[in-house]
């Protein structure tokens, strides 16, 4: 332990713990406030709402990765600041969006009697807002807050750590991410490596306790509780928090999935704009855009380029995609296999068994405040230590990081569902005599059913971004190559890390999105609607 | 005979405010007669509903069925729920069909039975809807029907009405009264809780009044109306039962 003296950084640790946090909490100021007022906008303005949504939507389902190119058009450009600034915007473009979504969901779903009255009271503009928009969408913002909180140090890694053709910029303050990734990737120090991460496990769930069990428990028994009884889709899959599993089974008592048809009807009565509103809407977008493109013009690639791009490295592994991409698929069914049955298995345990719920939810709760992308370097260093093959290594790395990532929306997912099987349901089994098997066959797996669905779309989406850290482990010596796993999450870091190739970069982010976005109509839409009648009507 | 015996229920719940006794020594009888559980909402009598059913354990006292006390749910007393408690993911028959699997009825006699009290409960036609395509009222008619066909000797009901249109519930009340005449069928004894009091006295035996925390029995109400009774809706004799049993109600709610 006492050799931890001998690497120069550690010295630095309250400094860099500081940065880390103040950059965190600096991060999220912004992502609330950026959240609330277009999460309402989107909300009330129907024009608003047919171009932000869908492209929200987009943005958030980038990786970070795909914010590299953007960022690094900036990074060079303003020194020391730049740099900082630029690991700010990477930070907000992982944490931001649960806020807007669930600012989104929750104005929604204000039941249309209350809008009713609002406005048979004659409250409108801003009072209507402060009356009844403000206190309704207090619960998702403070749930949407938390997880961006978890989100921002779940990113904090890749986005103090930023990798640019071969060489690491580090921000000039430090920070806990780029400790860690100095440690495990350049000194290679077990021991040190445990202990930087405990020590961040330690950060997270002291905030977690301190700040957010304690707003989120005010904000579900205290004065105003969720009103929402209708929620949208999306509400229902972003507003899933990575904290306080109790709490949220309670509170999403209130939540039941449900396809977005009833904001039609709020939407409709809610506050409209008038045209003055409207036409400056329009000219300030218009000039936001414009100015961005002339400020971009020099930059803005040609079809040349493009073609130009398309042909240098890592183009050559373009060819093999198919196998690259199935490799992946295989990494991850894996992964899914291995959440599914696990988390099916402790959320039936846990709901079967008391004792095993005591157990099982403390761990849970402690469990989810751990960074998994900082377990990464840690759980490499260890195996590959342990097995003496890099490469064997990386491979299980990647699966157990993705097992990680993926059970928790799982095990969320069912054990809040089980939670609320309501309890005629549960009667109905009792009073008629089922037991054991049959209960489990009959009464406990249909209920959960919908609810595995949405896990495993949530699962599988956070899969995917998390396969693009999993197959790729960087290297900071010029004279050692990063090591990879063959696959497309790989092929994707080096098209950004090693080569800065934007073009392939943005290539296969495509490729990417368009297997998130089929499996999500050909797979689990279909099985969500199927299920849908599932839901019990209390 | 008294099938049913209630003797000295006490129940308390643990909130977060500390312990909060509901029932505080029930204790009455009931034999072959339809009787009905009357008390405004939270005077406990859906708990002691659930005590009877074996889903809920009393603190202490005991019921006996045929002087047998009762500490887990039986096939012989079945339970129809306020929101029908079916399950979503099964059909009409199958949801019929599914406790007398449990019971272990043969493939062949389950399919049958479910189908015959599905056609007394007028829902033929209606074997393979899910509950999500059916009304309310056509969802409790298969939550009777689930109930009868296990043949139980006890029928209990919790507010199986309550969150029906008037003019469903009058049919099923109907309904309910029908097969509790039917002399073929070998349930004779029904429990219903309600907090309608003239449907209470329109459908009843015997009405049991209970007090508001802790439920109490405070007196009971026998209905001699000769049945069937639609024709003395409009008749003082009907009315003179309905006051008697809100009298005891309001005499209830003096005391607490």
């Amino acid at each position: 332990m006492n050799n931890f003296a001998q690497y120069p950084e550690i010295k630095l640790l309250p400094l860099y713990t500081f940065s880390t946090v103040t950059r965190i909490i600096i991060t999220l100021l912004i992502s609330i406030a950026w959240g609330v007022s277009f999460g309402i906008i989107a909300a009330t303005n129907k024009t608003a709402s047919l171009i932000l949504t869908p492209l929200i939507d987009l943005l958030q389902s980038i990786p970070i990765l795909g914010y590299f190119p953007m960022v690094i058009s900036f990074l060079f450009a303003l020194g020391p600041l730049g740099i900082e600034f630029s690991v700010i915007v990477l930070l907000f473009t992982s944490m931001a969006w649960a806020i807007f979504f669930g600012v989104l969901g929750a104005v929604r779903s204000i039941p249309s009697n209350v809008i009713e009255s609002a406005r048979s009271f004659g409250l409108t503009g801003w009072r209507y807002i402060r009356h009844v928009v403000l206190p309704a969408i207090m619960p998702a913002t403070i749930s949407g807050a938390n997880l961006a909180w978890c989100d921002g140090w779940f990113f904090m890694i890749a986005a103090e750590y930023i990798q640019y053709r071969g060489s690491v910029v580090a921000p000039p303050s430090g920070g806990l991410g780029y400790l860690l990734a100095l440690t495990s990737y350049q000194y290679e120090d077990m021991n040190l490596s445990i202990v930087l991460l405990l020590f961040i496990t330690f950060i997270v769930v002291y905030f977690n306790t301190l700040t957010w069990h304690r707003l989120m428990d005010r904000i579900s028994t205290g004065v105003f509780r969720p009103i929402s009884v209708r929620s949208t889709l999306r509400v229902e899959l972003s507003g899933v928090g990575k904290l306080g599993l109790m709490t949220q089974a309670n509170r999403s008592h209130s939540r039941r999935l449900q396809w977005p048809r009833p904001f039609v009807i709020a939407s409709k009565s809610l506050r409209r704009y008038t045209r003055i509103e409207k036409v400056i809407v329009i000219v300030l977008a218009f000039s936001f855009v414009l100015a961005i493109l002339f400020l971009q013009a020099h930059n803005l690639p040609t079809l040349g380029m493009i073609l130009e791009r398309l042909n240098e490295p890592p183009a050559g592994e373009l060819g093999s995609l198919p196998v690259l991409i199935t490799l992946t698929m295989g990494r991850l069914t894996i992964a899914y296999g291995i959440s599914l049955i696990v988390a099916i298995g402790l959320g039936v345990l846990a709901a079967e068994h008391k004792k095993m719920a005591a157990v099982i939810y403390p761990l849970y709760d402690i469990g989810q405040g751990v960074p998994i992308l900082a377990l990464f370097p840690v759980i490499f260093l260890g195996l590959s230590q342990l097995l003496g093959q890099p490469r064997a290594a990386l491979e299980l790395t990647s699966i157990i990081m993705l097992v990680l990532d993926m059970i928790w929306y799982m095990f969320l997912n069912i054990v809040s569902a089980i939670k609320n099987i309501p309890s005629e349901i549960r009667e109905v089994g009792q009073i008629f005599g089922f037991k054991g098997l049959n209960r489990i066959r009959h009464i406990v797996i249909p209920s959960i059913l919908p609810a595995i669905v949405t896990g495993s779309m949530l699962s599988w989406g956070t899969g995917w971004n998390t396969v693009i850290f999993a197959e790729y482990m960087p290297s900071t010596n010029p004279a050692v190559p990063p090591l990879s796993v063959p696959g497309i999450g790989s092929l994707l870091d080096k098209a950004g890390y090693e080569f800065g190739n934007t073009i392939i970069l943005i290539f296969i982010l495509g490729i990417i999105a368009a297997i998130v976005l089929a499996m999500e109509g050909f797979v689990w839409r279909p099985l969500l609607r199927k299920f849908e009648k599932y839901h019990v009507e209390v | 005979m008294s099938v049913i015996e209630v003797e000295n229920i006490t129940k308390t719940f643990t909130t977060e405010k500390g312990k909060l006794l509901v029932l505080d020594k029930v204790s009455f009888s009931i034999g072959n007669e339809f009787v009905c559980l009357v008390g405004s909402s939270g005077c406990g009598k859906s708990t002691l509903l659930r005590i009877i059913a074996g889903l809920e354990k009393a603190d202490s006292g005991k019921v006996l069925f045929h002087g047998q006390s009762i500490d887990q749910p039986s096939p012989k007393i079945a339970m129809v729920f306020q929101l029908f408690g079916l399950l979503p993911w099964k059909t009409a028959i199958e949801n019929i069909e599914l406790p007398l699997e449990v019971q272990g009825v043969d493939k062949e006699n389950r399919i049958r039975d479910a189908q015959e009290y599905l056609e007394m409960v007028g829902l033929k036609g209606f074997e393979n809807a899910y509950p999500h395509d059916l009304s309310g009222g056509m969802r409790q008619r298969v939550g009777i029907a689930r109930a009868l066909a296990l043949k139980p000797e006890v029928l209990l009901m919790d507010e199986p009405f309550s969150t029906l249109d008037e003019l469903t519930a009058k049919t099923l009340r109907a309904l309910v009264l029908e097969i509790w005449l039917d002399p073929d069928l070998p349930t004779n004894t029904f429990i219903m809780v309600s907090h309608n009091v003239e449907e209470a006295v329109f459908i009843s035996d015997r009405v049991i009044v209970l007090s508001t925390r802790p439920g109490k029995v405070v007196g009971e109400v026998k209905i001699d109306i000769p049945r069937p009774r639609a024709q003395y809706l409009r008749d003082p004799v009907y009315f003179k039962f309905v006051d008697e049993v809100l009298e005891l109600l309001e005499k209830a709610k003096e005391k607490t």
